[in-house]
């Protein structure tokens, strides 16, 4: 099980602090498929990045099976068992497929590392050897960024926008593996994503708005938040554009 | 072989990738004299009329063979400096490999200074290996500063890989290269300085014929105090293509100037660059810190691909 307990995190804002996850309590139960959706800039990718240690939480805990891994560094969250996909994955200078996909699976083993890539839908051998960096499309990118998530058979995976960027042919098999890979290896699924697919995929759904979950449920009961634009937190914008926004 | 003693297998293995007597034709030269040398029918090695350095000479034709020119210094004090010419016929195939090993054991300079003159004639195409490194636990300064000056002629193709990872303190390279029409460069140069050594490099290469094309590519890693320069000019006289992509990580207290230049001396002509200095990227380490990677780790890991 994971858990965050009293989970703050503040920036500093030309010298004012910012709250960007004011106080947040939740526990992911072991297994379970957990989507979390809500308006940009409400503080998924922060959470997610709080919990992979990416980020210093400002104040609170995260506990995994009963663990602080509050101070841990991140290769030891890794080690501990929990994964992240990047919303925006890294690029490399010279780092292939092979050797990205070799370092998560920790092996070497050529056929490992290729059945790995076809399961994410990069079928061809010719990508072994190219670099993970700026010339990769933004499909391909976020697959391969599936893969290592994927090859590192984690307790707790945690997936931000994996669909971003991803070809309308290849959502739903995505959603798929994700789900097989949690009903497999029971393991923990957080997906943060706007998309419906996954939202509907998932056990739980959970809505992000101003760093809090204000809403905890099935797909079926966040239909009518999902329908309502009052959810969107675009009344801050301001009163006096309020009529110019686009929303 | 018995002319070769531990060290020289040392250096030739880390210049070379040399187990042994290498395949195909080679000359081997030490502290500034001839060790070892093969022809074939193909390929000629002889001393030049000055007797300062060798000329190669590869029959037109000639496909899928090598010829193996390292240098090895272990002599204390001497600076070596030679003059190799090579000339490589119509339509070859060829790859060579050179480079120098250093080993210094004293508190005296030592050092060499190769000057390397390539005419490709028409559709030739050669790949061209060059390792620098220096080794040893001598105080004395290893200096390296090898000039390359390349003509290719119209269709002729040349893929220069340019390497020095360690122990070199003061380098400096200079690359001239001339594209006629139709021909292509690529240069890959990657260096690697450490405590307070400096390297500097000055490349210009002149696309001179129609549908010449240059791809220059410059990985640098900077540790402790050592400082590299970096110059490279491109200017295009014909309707080509030519881009230059320079790279430079710093690790340490290093510092970096890359001075890339474009000149378009021709309205048609299509010259690019990029250029980054800067430490490693975060977003970098932590992606492989999140695959379980310490910070060590991580950081080896994405220089060793850098200069891979
Ligand atoms: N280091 C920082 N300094 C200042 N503001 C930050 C910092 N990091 C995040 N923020 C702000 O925190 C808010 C939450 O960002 P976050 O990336 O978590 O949003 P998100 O819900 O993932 O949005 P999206 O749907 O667009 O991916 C945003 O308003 C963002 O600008
Ligand atoms: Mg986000």
């Amino acid at each position: 099980m994971l858990e965050v307990k009293d989970l703050r995190y503040a920036v500093n804002n030309n010298g004012a602090s910012q709250e960007i996850i004011p106080a947040m309590s939740y526990r992911f139960q072991k297994g379970r498929f957990y989507a979390i959706t809500g308006p940009n800039g409400s503080g998924k990718t922060t959470l997610a990045k709080l919990i992979m240690g990416i980020y210093a939480a400002t104040a609170g805990k995260i506990i995994l099976d009963g663990v602080d891994i509050t101070a841990k560094p991140v290769n030891e969250r890794a080690q501990a068992g929990i994964a992240y996909s990047f919303q925006h994955p890294a690029r490399f200078k010279g780092i292939t497929f092979r050797e990205l996909i070799s370092i998560a699976a920790n092996t070497d083993d050529a056929t490992e590392i290729l059945r790995l890539m076809k399961r994410v839908g990069i079928c061809s051998l010719s990508h072994l050897d190219i670099p993970v960096d700026g010339k990769l499309s933004g499909g391909e990118i976020k697959k391969i960024e599936l893969a290592t998530t994927i090859a590192r058979n984690p307790k707790v995976a945690i997936y931000d926008e994996p669909d971003t960027g991803i070809d309308l042919w290849t959502i739903e098999p995505m959603v798929k593996l994700i789900k097989n890979e949690q009903v497999n290896h029971g393991t923990t699924t957080i997906v943060v994503s706007h998309n419906k697919a996954f939202l509907e995929a998932a056990d739980t759904v959970l809505i992000l708005r101003g760093g809090q979950f204000f809403f905890d449920g099935t797909f079926a009961e966040a239909l009518p938040h999902l329908n309502n634009i009052s959810v969107c937190d675009y009344r801050t914008c301001g009163d006096k554009t309020y009529d110019e926004c686009f929303r | 072989m018995n002319a070769f003693d531990k060290l020289d297998k040392e250096l030739l293995r880390a210049v070379a990738d040399l187990e042994g007597i290498p395949k195909g034709a080679f000359n081997i030269r030490k502290n500034g004299a001839l060790l070892a040398r093969e022809c074939n029918a193909n390929i000629e090695i002889e001393n030049n009329a000055k007797g300062t350095g060798i000329i190669i000479r590869i029959k037109a034709n000639t496909r899928n063979e090598s010829v193996h020119i390292p240098v090895i210094l272990s002599q204390a004090g001497l600076y070596d400096v030679v003059e190799n010419d090579f000339i490589i016929g119509e339509n070859c195939d060829v790859a060579i490999i050179a480079g120098c090993g250093i080993h210094c054991g004293s508190d005296q300079q030592e050092g060499h200074a190769g000057i390397h003159s390539f005419h490709l004639a028409r559709n030739a195409r050669v790949r061209y290996v060059e390792k620098h490194i220096a080794i040893g636990d001598g105080s004395g300064k290893r200096a390296l500063n090898p000039t390359t000056k390349v003509q290719l002629d119209s269709g002729a193709h040349l893929e220069m890989e340019l390497t020095q990872l360690g122990g070199v303190d003061e380098a400096l390279r200079v690359n001239e290269v001339v594209v006629d029409e139709g021909a292509s460069l690529q240069i890959i140069e990657k260096v690697m300085t450490a405590k307070r050594q400096t390297a500097t490099s000055q490349t210009s290469i002149l696309l001179r014929g129609k549908g010449a094309r240059s791809n220059m590519i410059s990985r640098s890693v900077i540790r402790d105090d050592s400082r590299q320069v970096l110059y490279a000019v491109m200017e295009a006289m014909a309707p080509c293509f030519g881009h230059i992509e320079c790279d430079a990580i710093i690790m340490d207290r290093g510092t970096n100037e890359t001075v890339p230049s474009l000149k378009a001396l021709h309205p048609d002509a299509e010259l690019t660059h990029e250029a980054s200095i800067g430490k490693i990227a975060d977003e970098q380490l932590m992606k492989l810190m999140s695959l379980g990677l310490s910070y060590d780790e991580a950081v080896n890991r994405i220089i060793q691909s850098f200069l891979k």
